[in-house]
């Protein structure tokens, strides 16, 4: 009995230990990089994971990172009460990041020293570069790795436009690799260069379609590579004054946007307001990419809260950026002939200029405003009817569903027809009227929506080249048609993502300095008796401000309630500290210097930083 | 069965009464001091027939012949004596040597403590015993010097965290304690009912631990449960304690003052208000303070908000309180019930053994308007054994555990949860009502909030069984399977409140006209003086069809494992003096782990959330892992002459975590022990020096407590949140850079001690020094900049090094007049630095020399005074300093210019701070910070626990017992996050302690300790409040963690009812608590970012913010049949 009990034990000893494979244990529940990329559905599957990065739209939640309101309220088209938000006043002590959720610096309208996402597009073109034929055709190939190099492009693209001078990377660099790892920065044009050669392969190999039009597609690229183009065209030209570079990139945006512009795919056939306050921007002609909101999924956002006129815009449009608004004869408003153009009040602006500023603006002031403009663009018209009773989820809190435009065809030829316009100072083609009718002039023929008709507002005059207004606030140093151009664009993204990098592409930030555009702290003419009476109350005394016709700055005290009419001054505004050109491009980390001393390397300070 | 032992009882007395009688008496003194011992107990054994000895020390019995009678008394050894022929039998009685004769579980066996050769600490259970702790974890706290228990928070059902000598043993490995209930690995101490626990061993050093190889380097904690009877008998205990509970450090927060620094801060940056869903204006701060005057006494915590009274909307449209509310008031539940139950029954019947055991634990945690907000655990455990034959000996046994939260389910998320919010905001955020309806706050949510249950299932059942096959020889065979169900239960529901976050709404009568109040709140009519128009809080369902919380969610996870533990023991003792002991065995343990949730959104019935009633999205998901370890070891004692002790191991250990042919690896120990004392050349030192040993040991663990991942490239996939053709992308992530060969990381233990007692066995001291070195530590790649693109791989490239000490000194007496009394004191220090982490020089990386911990800041000299600064027309100046930024001009030349620190719209002016110029080169600023260039930078402290001590003092005197028991960290200091550390952390937001609120500079307060109000938007790290030494939290603390008053009843009244005995008692636990906080509402040993929810960044990492810690006053019970 022993015995056998003993080899019992014995035998349960070896059968436990002579099963070879008890100690092999891999994951379940994750893929592995070497036994992944086995079909084009994966490439699909890997290539989903740069959307959110990169076609934000709304974003999601709270998150605000490259939403329009949220994130993009730093330029000279806003104002806020108080001093005026500024640029950094010195170097920070770090500035680094692998992070991939989307995360935006305000001041550069761009990422952090952040290399997550090249890393990712070189993985993922060299994966695809040694997938067999036998799993990819030629053709899918080509197109997977154009999805690649568009990522890649679009990365450096935005890096350079805020720190100007970046390391590229052309592949994945390994950890030994120390010398490659610690260079310094390469030359932005060169940098420019490899993005110009993954955008030429972008054009010609992407698909036209990839199933779903909501996947990346070749109008898609297109539409942005002609954004990237058109931004790093005029810096070469403005800041650079590099003419051959110039054309280089300026000619593509210009190829790109024709891309689209020819497909026939795209057209002018919705009103303004439907492109930023439609639960379902599928099927709008004018949209190219959007993305979609669904609360039952639980994938909704704060944009349209923030646009609902309840909540508070504290930093909000000013005279400088309504002055800019064309009347509907196609003028400025100091040579328009437009009855009561001249008179800068909210009402009459409402009723004369072009329809994007009713689109834009609620139409009377509201208090909820930093400079009682308050802009409710990115909600339907519904969601402002429920002010002072309370709001249904779609339209408060961070519930809302609203469709976000992430490429739209006014983009396209707003950036095909400025790029041209550019070309044309530089030896190009002269811009023709076709061409601005195929631009401008299409987009001034959006239809308008049934609110705007029943208040009376007017689609704007076209563009001519036969008249280009000579407008008396135009820069001597910008000609007549490029300003008109500036001035679409103007009108046609107020909050969206363009205007910060605008005007520093133009070399033109010195529109932040109020000593050189006064109007940046002004809001609307107001005349307080007639349009907002509630704030002639004791509370006010002493706050309540207005510069009158004759620039002079009148207090309200209780008893001048008639004299407060004039520009609204913002309560307690202040201009922005001081800033200097270095404010273009952003300084890296004191870390981050640091870090590159510690290995005896040197990462080179952007310029007039320390 | 009492009844019928009693029986029997009563015939065996039956039979003696036939039995010849005779009498004798004698004097029992006590052996050392010669003196006569009172209150002796003189017993005829086997019978209840006894005499206690009289004050000088006589006893007189008479017992029948040949009786054996038995001579015992507290703290003395007892002794017995065969009645002869003599009449007079004296005795002498010595102090108990427990010591000499303790054995102590050590790693699969038990050792004499006195051959001990390693350091093992075996814990006092009875100091366990009778204390309002809801787990043994709770428990060991300050117990046993280098076992360090942390205590982060009251969340009822929470487990405390363990640490074996020091805080860190690596990086990427679990640093925790391997918990082991008899050989088998546990997931929480928590689960363990204290009072099935026969003894705990706590193994820390490698020679002792290594036996238990792969999970137990960073120590071992091996709780061993009570077995059946080794007689025959059956005893039955029952043991009760009923506690309140209280929080322990009360939470000042600032009311008026809070609103006049947000004011301040505001107004420093040219803005007139601040906030945001309620704002702060000087009108208002002003108005606040004059409502605090007339209202303050009036208006009572819950009582309604009235408009004109507590609040009032301004011109532009904002939203401003007057009242202050104090989250206190509405959210902590004062003296909240606990209770606690234990049964448990043990004997021997014939060659069976037994112990059954029942718990039951129910504790009510504090939140206030939860429904339901407690935890309750359920126990029972059953053991028995049998003797098959003379070779053969079968035990099995199971353990149930049943732990039950209930929390009331406001949200999912663990980054920001009610008291996130809490004590975030403003205190006119209102918490009370409006017109009957509850307003939007965490304290309406919380009352709002369905109740979310967990539920821990532990079920194990073990077998196994003994061969004895010849004397000596053991053969041991166990195996355990145990499967831990988790199931976490959340209902949803939407919220439904006065909305304080949006916009305030005119108010009308029924009749559709406007409603003026004055400002008493009152309505009036519109003519009246001071009449108003009156706003109200929009009353509206704020949370959306479908969204967080409208849903009802589900996740069950079955954790399985399966331990095979078999081994061989062999005792061989040669010439009488040679003895051996060899083992040799084997360990197995598979484990995995399972799960799957499911949720649905839109709920039908809010009072009953169902999968079935709910019509909106279903989603589910799941995930799997599994692990397995193998090892084979041997072990070898050797004891020569039981002078010269000597102790081998060997472990070949196997895991699943590491690429196949780097899974197994050798790791010896050896440890050696000299009792000096047993020397003859010693002996004279008797009985000053008692006993003295000295001890050494040195071994190597290997540690495999890592992800098994960590050498593949992995690619996770998942949902994002964009949609295409009407659901979500789901993507597979970028696979992580990682390094192909990962190993083991070697854990090796030097460990020097000694153990002494003098004064006959009366004063002990213990004293372990040790150096542990975690070399092959699996650590980031070092030196891979932000262009590498992702986090650098892991690899066995660094090296750190704890070294540390522990002291315990304990002393025993017995006065004559019977008064006991027991001493102990313990200290423990540990601390850790990098030993190898690449060639960093930077002073916030890992460089090589820096200590664990440690935290590098600016030395403050002061806060600037207004006489600082030159003035021009009442102005500050701007220049431009030596580095070339604008700074308001110092009045001293010389003076260091800060302009290095300054960013945004902050300059330094009066009332900021002023640090010290460490370098002397005009410049405030941290260089590049590396070693050789860090500026005015200096180490200011460091977080980790430093010199933990405890003192416990026991006595007792007649039945009665008193014990005190004192735990403290004498240093340990934290840079803190958030509204309770840092001053304006973020002043729109507004929550700030009273401590702040009451202590910061102004014009009329420039002796404040805090700076000028200044609003850091959310940093904890910048401007004035860059990492420095004033405001470093000093975390050191002394707590009373625990006082008891019991009585024993006597022995003779007792078994009148029937009882062998019975204590009462009562306990105060944690109940005072003294630290250096400067009255911050921060608890010493919180640890920002921990809780059961969420390990690293639980509401947002913010010190202090989470459920308070509590303290309890309790009486109990406690009673043997």
């Amino acid at each position: 009995m022993k015995k056998y009990s003993l080899i019992l034990i014995t035998l349960v000893l070896l059968a436990f230990t002579s099963c070879d494979d008890f100690l092999d244990r891999p994951s379940l529940t994750e893929m592995n990089d070497e036994t992944y990329w086995s079909s084009e559905n994966n490439l699909r599957l890997f290539a989903n994971g740069f959307y959110e990065n990169y076609f934000v739209g709304y974003n999601s939640s709270w998150s605000s990172s490259y939403t329009p309101l949220r994130s993009y309220y730093f330029s000279d088209d806003f104002t806020s009460r108080g001093k005026q938000g500024g640029f950094e006043t010195q170097a920070p002590s770090s500035r680094a990041s692998t992070s991939s959720t989307p995360s935006m610096m305000t001041t550069y309208a761009g990422p952090s020293w952040n290399f997550s996402w090249v890393r990712k597009s070189n993985l993922f073109l060299e994966r695809i570069e040694n997938m067999d034929a036998g799993i990819l055709t030629e053709d899918a190939q080509n197109h997977w790795k154009a999805v690649a190099r568009f990522f890649r492009g679009y990365e450096y693209s935005r890096l350079v436009s805020v720190f100007g001078d970046v390391p590229y990377y052309g592949s994945v660099v390994a950890d030994t690799e120390q010398d490659i790892l610690y260079k310094d920065r390469d030359d932005r044009t060169e940098v420019m260069d490899k993005v110009y050669e993954d955008f030429e392969y972008v054009l010609a190999n992407m698909r036209l379609s990839d199933g779903d039009a909501q996947y990346l597609n070749r109008y898609t690229a297109a539409g942005f590579i002609s954004r990237f183009m058109l931004f790093e065209g005029t810096w070469q030209k403005y800041h650079l004054n590099n003419t051959d570079k110039a054309s280089k990139y300026l000619q593509m945006a210009v190829d790109a946007a024709a891309i689209v512009m020819e497909s026939g795919k795209y057209s002018f056939s919705s009103d303004f307001r439907s492109l930023f306050g439609s639960q379902d921007l599928a099927g709008n002609p004018e949209v190219i990419m959007y993305r979609h909101y669904d609360a039952a999924l639980g994938v909704t956002h704060t944009v349209a809260s923030y646009s609902n006129i309840t909540e508070g815009q504290g930093t909000a449009a000013n005279l400088a950026l309504a002055k800019a608004f064309i009347c509907t004869d196609a003028k400025p408003y100091q040579l328009s002939s437009v009855e009561n153009a001249d008179k800068l009040d909210i009402q009459n602006m409402v009723a004369t200029r072009d329809p994007r500023f009713e689109a834009t603006f609620w139409d009377t002031p509201k208090k909820e405003s930093a400079t009682l403009l308050y802009a409710d663009k990115f909600i339907d018209r519904v969601g402002p009817t429920y002010y002072g009773s309370g709001y249904p989820p779609m339209y408060g809190s961070n519930t809302n569903t609203n469709d976000a435009p992430v490429m739209r065809l006014a983009e396209v030829v707003l950036n095909w027809i400025e790029a041209k316009a550019e070309l044309a100072t530089m030896g190009g083609a002269a811009v023709t009227q076709a061409d601005i009718d195929a631009s401008i002039n299409a987009i001034r023929e959006r239809p308008l929506d049934d609110v705007a008709i029943e208040k009376g507002i007017t689609k704007t005059a076209p563009l001519l080249l036969s008249a280009l207004p000579d407008d008396p606030a135009r820069d001597t140093d910008v000609p007549a048609l490029i300003w008109e151009i500036r001035r679409e664009r103007r009108m046609e993204f107020v909050y969206e993502h363009s205007r910060l990098l605008d005007i520093k592409r133009w070399n033109k930030i010195d529109y932040m300095r109020a000593s050189e555009n006064p109007d940046i702290m002004r809001g609307l003419w107001i005349d307080f008796q007639s349009e907002f009476p509630e704030w002639l109350v004791a509370e006010k005394e002493g706050v309540l401000r207005v510069e009158n016709e004759n620039g002079t700055i009148v207090t309200y005290d209780g008893t001048n309630a008639a004299e407060m009419v004039g520009y609204f001054v913002p309560e307690s505004i202040a201009e922005r500290d001081e800033f200097t050109d270095r404010v273009y491009l952003a300084p890296v980390g004191n870390a981050q210097i640091s870090e590159y001393t510690d290995k005896g390397y040197t990462l080179s300070q952007t310029p007039g930083w320390n | 069965m009492k009844k019928g032992l009693l029986f029997i009882l009563f015939l065996c007395m039956g039979i003696m009464v036939f039995a010849q009688k005779r009498q004798i008496s004698g004097v029992i003194r006590e052996e050392s001091t010669n003196e006569p011992l009172p209150g002796v107990s003189v017993l005829e054994k086997g019978t209840t027939n006894g005499v206690v000895t009289n004050i000088d020390g006589q006893y007189q019995i008479t017992v029948s012949a040949n009786a054996t009678i038995k001579v015992s008394f507290i703290g003395m050894e007892p002794q017995e004596v065969v009645v002869g022929d003599a009449s007079t039998y004296n005795f002498s009685l010595k102090p108990s040597s427990e010591e000499l004769d303790e054995v102590v579980v050590v790693g699969y066996g038990i050792q004499k403590k006195t051959n001990l050769t390693g350091a093992v600490a075996s814990v006092n259970t009875k100091e366990l015993e009778a204390r309002p702790i809801p787990d043994v974890g709770r428990g060991l706290q300050g117990l046993t010097p280098g076992l360090n228990v942390v205590v982060p928070s009251g969340e009822v059902g929470s487990d405390p965290i363990l640490k074996i000598r020091g805080q860190l043993a690596s990086f990427e490995g679990g640093t925790a304690p391997l918990i082991l209930l008899d050989n088998v690995e546990i997931p929480s101490i928590q689960l363990v009912n204290p009072d099935d626990i026969a003894s705990i061993s706590v193994l820390k050093d490698a020679a002792s631990a290594s036996i238990y190889g792969a999970k137990g380097a960073f120590g071992v904690i091996l709780i061993t449960t009570k077995k059946g009877a080794s007689t025959e008998s059956v005893n039955i205990s029952y043991s009760a304690n009923l506690s309140f509970q209280n929080i322990s450090k009360k939470i000042e927060m600032g009311g008026v003052e809070a609103l006049e620094y947000s004011i301040l801060a505001a107004e420093r940056v040219g803005a007139t208000a601040t906030g945001a869903f309620w704002k702060v204006t000087r009108d208002s701060y002003e108005r606040a303070a004059q409502w605090e005057e007339q209202w303050g006494d009036v208006v009572k915590p819950g009582d309604p908000m009235l408009y004109g009274r507590d609040w009032y909307v301004d011109a532009n449209g904002y939203k401003l309180g007057l009242r202050t509310y104090d989250p206190y008031d509405y959210m902590i539940e004062e003296w909240t019930p606990s209770q606690q139950h234990n049964l448990s029954v043990n004997g021997k019947t014939g060659k069976t053994d037994f112990n059954i055991g029942f718990g039951y634990l129910d504790q009510n945690g504090m939140m206030k308007t939860a429904k339901e907000d407690d935890f309750k655990r359920y126990n029972g455990s059953i053991k028995v054994g049998t003797e098959v034959n003379s070779w053969l000996k079968v035990h099995g046994g199971s353990i149930f555990s049943k732990r039950v939260k209930r929390y009331p389910f406001a949200t999912a998320s663990t980054t920001a949860d009610p008291w996130l919010y809490l004590y975030r905001w403003s205190p006119i955020y209102p918490l009370t009502t409006e017109e009957g309806d509850p307003i939007r706050s965490p304290v309406s949510e919380v009352a709002q909030a369905n109740t979310a249950f967990q539920e821990t299932n532990y079920t194990s059942m073990n077998g196994g069984f003994v061969i004895t096959p010849v004397d000596d020889w053991n053969i041991n065979f166990d195996y355990t399977y145990a499967n831990q169900e988790y199931i976490n239960r959340r209902p949803g529901t939407r919220y439904t409140a006065r909305n304080s976050w949006s916009s305030a709404l005119p108010k009308y009568d029924e009749s559709g006209s406007r409603i003026y109040v004055n400002n008493a709140g009152e309505q009036v009519a519109s003519t009246a003086d001071g009449a108003m128009e009156a706003y109200e809080l929009n009353l509206l369902t704020y949370t959306g069809v479908g969204a967080n919380p409208d849903r009802i969610y589900r996740i069950a996870q079955n954790k399985k494992w399966s331990t095979i533990n078999l081994n061989t023991t062999y005792d061989l003792t040669l010439d009488e003096i040679h003895k051996f002991n060899f083992m040799a065995g084997m360990n197995r343990v598979a484990y995995d782990v399972a799960s799957n949730w499911s949720q649905k959104t839109e709920l039908i019935d809010y009072n009953n959330p169902q999968f079935d009633l709910a019509t909106g999205t279903q989603t589910a998901g799941g995930s799997e892992a599994w692990e397995s370890q193998l090892g084979f070891f041997g072990r070898i004692n050797y004891s020569l002459k039981d002078k010269y002790l000597l102790e081998a191991n060997l472990r070949y250990d196997g895991t699943s975590k590491f690429p196949t042919d780097l899974q197994w690896r050798w790791f010896p120990s050896f440890s050696a022990g000299w009792r000096v004392s047993e020397e003859e050349w010693m002996k004279n030192l008797q009985p000053v020096l008692s006993s003295l040993k000295l001890r050494g040991s040195w071994g190597t663990i290997g540690d495999q407590t890592v992800n098994n991942s960590l050498y593949i490239p992995t690619m996770s996939g998942g949902y994002n949140n964009w949609i295409i053709g009407g659901s979500k992308l789901y993507d597979f992530g970028t696979p992580a850079s990682v390094a192909a060969a990962i190993t083991w990381q070697d854990i090796t233990t030097l460990d020097l001690g000694f153990d002494a007692r003098f004064i006959d066995n009366k004063l002990g001291v213990s004293f372990d020094w040790y150096q542990r070195d975690t070399e092959n530590m699996i650590v980031p790649q070092e030196g891979l900049p932000t262009t590498y693109g992702t986090s650098a791989p892991k690899g066995n490239f660094g090296s750190l090094r704890t070294n540390g000490f522990e002291l315990q000194l304990d002393y025993n007496h017995r006065f004559r007049n019977g008064l006991g009394l027991n001493v102990v004191a313990t200290v423990a220090d540990a601390k850790t630095k990098i030993t190898k982490y690449g060639s960093t020089q930077v002073v916030d990386s890992w460089y090589v020399g820096k200590t664990y911990g440690e935290i590098w800041g600016y030395e403050t000299d002061r806060l600037y005074q207004a006489d600082d600064f030159v003035y021009e027309n009442g102005e500050l100046v701007t220049v431009t300093s030596s580095d070339d930024r604008n700074v308001y001009q110092l009045a001293d030349p010389n003076a260091p210019t800060q302009g290095y620190l300054q960013s945004g719209n902050f300059m330094f002016g009066p009332g900021d701070v002023k640090f010290k110029d460490l370098n002397g080169d005009g410049v405030i600023n941290d260089g590049s910070r590396l070693l050789d260039d860090h500026g005015d930078l200096k180490k200011i402290g460091n977080s980790t626990p430093r010199y933990e001590y405890s003192f416990r003092i026991n006595t007792d005197y007649k039945g009665f017992d008193f014990s005190v028991f004192l735990q403290g960290v004498g240093k340990r200091d934290v840079w803190g996050n958030g509204f309770f550390a840092i001053p304006g952390f973020n002043a729109s937001d507004g929550a700030m302690p009273e401590a702040m609120a009451t202590d910061f500079w102004r014009e009329d307060r420039t002796d404040a300790f805090y700076p000028r109000p200044y609003n850091l938007a959310n940093s904890n790290n910048k401007l004035n409040l860059v990492s420095q030494s004033r405001y470093l939290l000093d975390m050191s603390y002394l707590r009373i963690k625990n006082i008891t008053f019991g009585y024993t009843l006597p022995a003779q009244l007792v078994e009148k009812a029937s009882l062998s005995s019975l204590r009462v008692y009562v306990s105060l636990e944690n109940f005072l608590t003294f630290d250096n906080l400067r009255d911050l509402p921060i608890d010493p040993e919180e640890i920002a970012g921990y809780s059961m929810w969420n390990s690293s960044n639980y509401n947002l990492s913010r010190t202090g913010i989470g459920t308070p810690t509590f303290k309890s006053a309790s009486i109990g019970l406690q009673l043997n049949f």
